[in-house]
């Protein structure tokens, strides 16, 4: 049975394929995009991702969830440990509108932790604007 | 860990499989190398010529007959007990015999040494000489007399009995005494060639040999040939258990003793050609001699009447050996040293195997001592995280389950539930970042703090707050969502505060019931994110008959097909279970439903009872700090408890104020029939946060 609903997950599963792209937006910035599920088994490509472009020096990190599907506690998780190892220079935007990723980040309480955006643009907008006034 | 041991377990069977195989290798080894010697033996035997070495050895049997001492010394003929067949008295008469027959056997040894049987025939024959020499009497020309008549026979006896190969033990016997000569030589002989040589087929002359003994004397003297004949009538004699007389014995023993050793000799030796010279002379009596050991048993009284001497317990030991050790010691002489080193390596490899086997198998057996209090441990552990619950606190009936995930999620949840002093019930359930054990010292953590606050009287947010502000300190890398719970049954008020963590299903007992909407605005964060938590809190009256469900987001983020299980999911299986629904069987029907559980599933259910009355939402409190209050979320938290959109802006204004002096201020949403009211309330922890000196001031 166990089998069966292991079947039935990657059957699932691969009817949207994760994917993670980094983009790097500037010197200080990088888009990570995430196509698909963020679960137990892709949160910790994501978190990966993430260490990698911070520690290439990106401390502000755009996570574009526009086409994840569906996000849970676990990649919520690894949002937060990365979001404190940034530090106080760092942090992580998020670019969502699908209300069920939303809602992971209102019933756990960090909607007010990371910077939620709708579009990307104003995700950029919003780093670029202090990047510019310390430049 | 299973694996470990399994993998232990099947290298220990792997060395023993090894001990094994050596063993059979050092086995086969043996067998091979003994059946090599026992055919190179063969081969030899058959090969060497033993006519040549017959001429010399009648020279020196007379010598060493010559110097011998007399065999004057007999023991008094006494009638001894069959039991006692080793008759050492030999020395008396046949010294001399001995003495040569030692030295017969020496050569002997040196020629046939290859052949294996050549060692145990040099001991017993230095044994049976070396000692006698004194002893022996002047018997010691007879024996070289009845030598040298013999050794014409000798080829005929060969060759009569050449077949018989057996005879190597025998041999030895024959030769020593065949020079001891002794009449208590013959019970030796007898005994010693009923080992040996007993099977050959000397048997045709039993008669003769026991003739010889006695009667012999006169015969050996003479000539041998008639010997065959005459020893019919002795034979006779000697069958008779009276003693012979001690002036006839002591005669008689030294010729028969030649007779005898040499009719061993002839028996053994002769054929396996080594011992050359001496048997040559004696061929002749071979086959009394023969005939007497085969005789020993029918008359042990001739044999007994000798009473054993040194020489001839010495003697006897070795004879007394059983066959195995004697094939045993043969198989060895015959192995090459190359072999036996190659032997004693593998013996020594086999032990050092085996030894590595047994050291394994106690080691296995103390790692599985040891695994068993581990899980004892750990399951102690387990109990101090997922404790046992009362099937009932108070009027509540009360239920908790944990499932582990079957996939890489496991540990971290955990639970409790306990009565407060004041009669209230207390619910804990929470869930710590990071899985297996490393989450345990976090969650153990996490859990009696929580408690120790809950039942020290602070309300579920306090406690939070409180806990939230210790914790964070101590949790590292780690943070924990957790739902902090009271039930007052006096006034059935449940209130609950989250951290991150689902708010519980409270469903009504009335037929169609919808679980009581929760409010996710606003949520506090985890503990242990750097973020003020215990900000938020709800107050809910239960008048009638009502479940409470608390879960960890393991429940609700199974999957069913590409969608969360959710909360919507778990509130239909709760009020399908009904009023008798327990936390074990609600964890089970979420587990067959949903297509996989990728996160551990722990539950805890309160069934209230009572009436029909639906429950509904009291107050729903929200600390703030000048940030909070002036974002869009207190906004939309406001909207949501049903303030007007028109009162709003002032709320937020005053909550700002308020915040602005007190650092934190609450609001507190009562909801009711009509429209909600709201309440500003400055008293909170602020001294949670402020310095040490003020801190010390408050108190």
């Amino acid at each position: 049975m166990l089998r069966r609903k292991d079947k039935t997950a990657q059957a699932t599963a691969s009817e949207t394929p994760f994917a993670i792209s980094r983009r790097d937006h500037d010197a200080r910035a990088s888009v990570i995009s995430v196509e698909g599920e963020l679960d137990v088994s892709t949160a910790p490509a994501l978190k990966w991702a993430l260490l990698d472009s911070a520690q290439d020096g990106h401390g502000q990190l755009v996570v574009d969830l526009s086409l994840a599907s569906f996000m849970d506690s676990t990649a919520l998780g690894v949002l937060i440990g990365v979001q404190r190892s940034l530090g106080a220079g760092g942090g992580i935007a998020i670019v969502c509108t699908a209300p069920a990723i939303l809602s992971v980040f209102e019933v756990s309480g960090m909607d007010g932790a990371f910077a939620i955006h709708a579009t990307l643009e104003d995700a950029l907008a919003t780093i670029s604007t202090p990047a510019a006034e310390t430049g | 860990m299973r694996n470990e041991r399994s993998r232990r377990l099947a290298r220990s069977a792997a060395a023993r499989r090894a001990v094994l195989a050596v063993v059979v290798c050092c086995a086969c080894t043996l067998a091979l190398s003994a059946a090599a010697g026992a055919r190179r033996e063969h081969e030899r035997g058959s090969a060497a010529a033993p006519p040549a070495a017959a001429p010399p050895a009648a020279p020196v049997a007379g010598e060493q007959e010559a110097s011998s001492p007399s065999p004057g010394e007999y023991p008094p003929a006494t009638p001894a007990t069959p039991a006692q067949p080793a008759p050492g008295d030999p020395r008396g008469g046949g010294g001399a015999g001995e003495a040569s027959g030692a030295r017969h056997a020496k050569h002997g040894a040196r020629t046939q040494h290859d052949r294996g049987a050549a060692q145990p025939s040099e001991q017993e024959g230095a044994q049976a000489g070396a000692p006698e020499q004194p002893q022996a009497g002047g018997t010691s020309e007879e024996a070289g007399d009845a030598q040298e008549q013999a050794s014409p026979q000798l080829a005929a006896d060969k060759s009569g009995r050449g077949k018989h190969k057996e005879g190597s033990g025998g041999k030895h016997e024959g030769e020593k005494k065949g020079k001891g000569k002794g009449k208590g030589k013959t019970g030796e002989t007898e005994s010693s060639t009923g080992a040996g040589s007993g099977e050959t087929p000397s048997g045709t002359a039993p008669k003769e040999g026991a003739a010889a003994e006695e009667p012999a004397l006169p015969q050996v003297s003479t000539s041998l040939a008639p010997q065959l004949p005459a020893s019919g009538p002795v034979a006779s004699a000697a069958s008779a258990p009276t003693p012979a007389p001690a002036a006839a014995a002591p005669a008689a023993g030294g010729l028969l003793g030649l007779g005898t050793a040499v009719s061993r000799r002839h028996a053994g030796r002769a054929r396996s050609h080594a011992a050359t010279r001496a048997r040559a002379d004696a061929p002749a009596h071979a086959d009394p001699a023969t005939a007497q050991a085969r005789r020993v048993p029918s008359r042990p009284a001739a044999s007994a009447r000798h009473a054993p001497r040194s020489g001839a317990r010495r003697r006897s030991a070795p004879e007394r050996t059983s066959p195995i050790v004697r094939t045993i010691t043969r198989i060895v002489d015959v192995v090459p040293l190359a072999v036996r080193m190659m032997i004693a390596g593998l013996f020594a490899l086999a032990l050092a195997l085996a030894l590595r086997s047994r050291v394994a198998a106690v080691r296995a057996r103390r790692l599985d001592r040891q695994r068993a209090e581990l899980l004892e441990d750990v399951g102690l552990l387990q109990a101090a995280l997922l404790p046992n619950v009362p099937a009932r606190l108070g009027p509540v009936g009360t239920s908790v389950a944990y499932q582990p995930a079957a996939g890489p999620g496991a540990g971290g949840d955990f639970y409790d539930v306990f009565a407060l002093e004041d009669g209230q019930l207390a619910v804990i359930v929470g869930d710590v970042s990071g899985h297996g054990r490393h989450a345990l010292p976090h969650t153990a953590l996490v859990r009696f703090t929580l408690r120790a606050y809950l039942e020290a009287g602070l309300s579920p947010r306090d406690a939070l707050q409180t806990a939230g502000a210790v914790l964070e300190r101590q949790l590292g890398d780690a943070f924990a969502t957790v739902v902090l719970a009271t039930y007052q049954p006096r006034e059935r008020v449940l209130v609950y505060a989250c951290a991150g963590h689902p708010a519980p299903i409270v469903l009504g007992a009335q037929p169609g019931a919808r679980p009581l909407p929760a409010l996710t605005i606003c949520t506090a964060p985890p503990i242990g994110v750097g973020m003020r938590t215990g900000t938020r809190q709800t107050a809910v009256s239960i008048p009638g008959r009502a479940q409470v469900c608390f879960h960890t987001d393991g429940v609700t983020e199974a999957r069913v097909g590409s969608e969360l299980f959710g909360g919507a999911r778990l509130a239909d299986v709760l009020a399908e279970l009904g009023p008798d629904a327990s936390a074990a069987t609600l964890l089970e029907r979420v587990a067959e439903r949903a297509d996989a559980r990728p996160d551990d599933m722990a539950a805890c259910v309160l069934a209230i009872e009572g009436e029909d009355d639906a429950p509904s939402v009291l107050v729903e409190e929200l600390e703030l700090d000048r940030e909070d209050a002036s974002s869009v979320r207190t906004e939309r938290f406001l909207r949501a408890c049903g303030v007007g959109r028109e009162e709003v802006p002032e709320i937020v204004h005053s909550a700002l104020l308020a915040a602005g002096r007190a650092r934190t201020v609450v609001l507190e949403v009562r909801r009711g029939e009509g429209p909600a009211e709201v309440a500003l309330r400055r008293e909170h922890l602020s001294y949670l946060h402020a310095p040490r000196e003020n801190v010390e001031a408050t108190r």
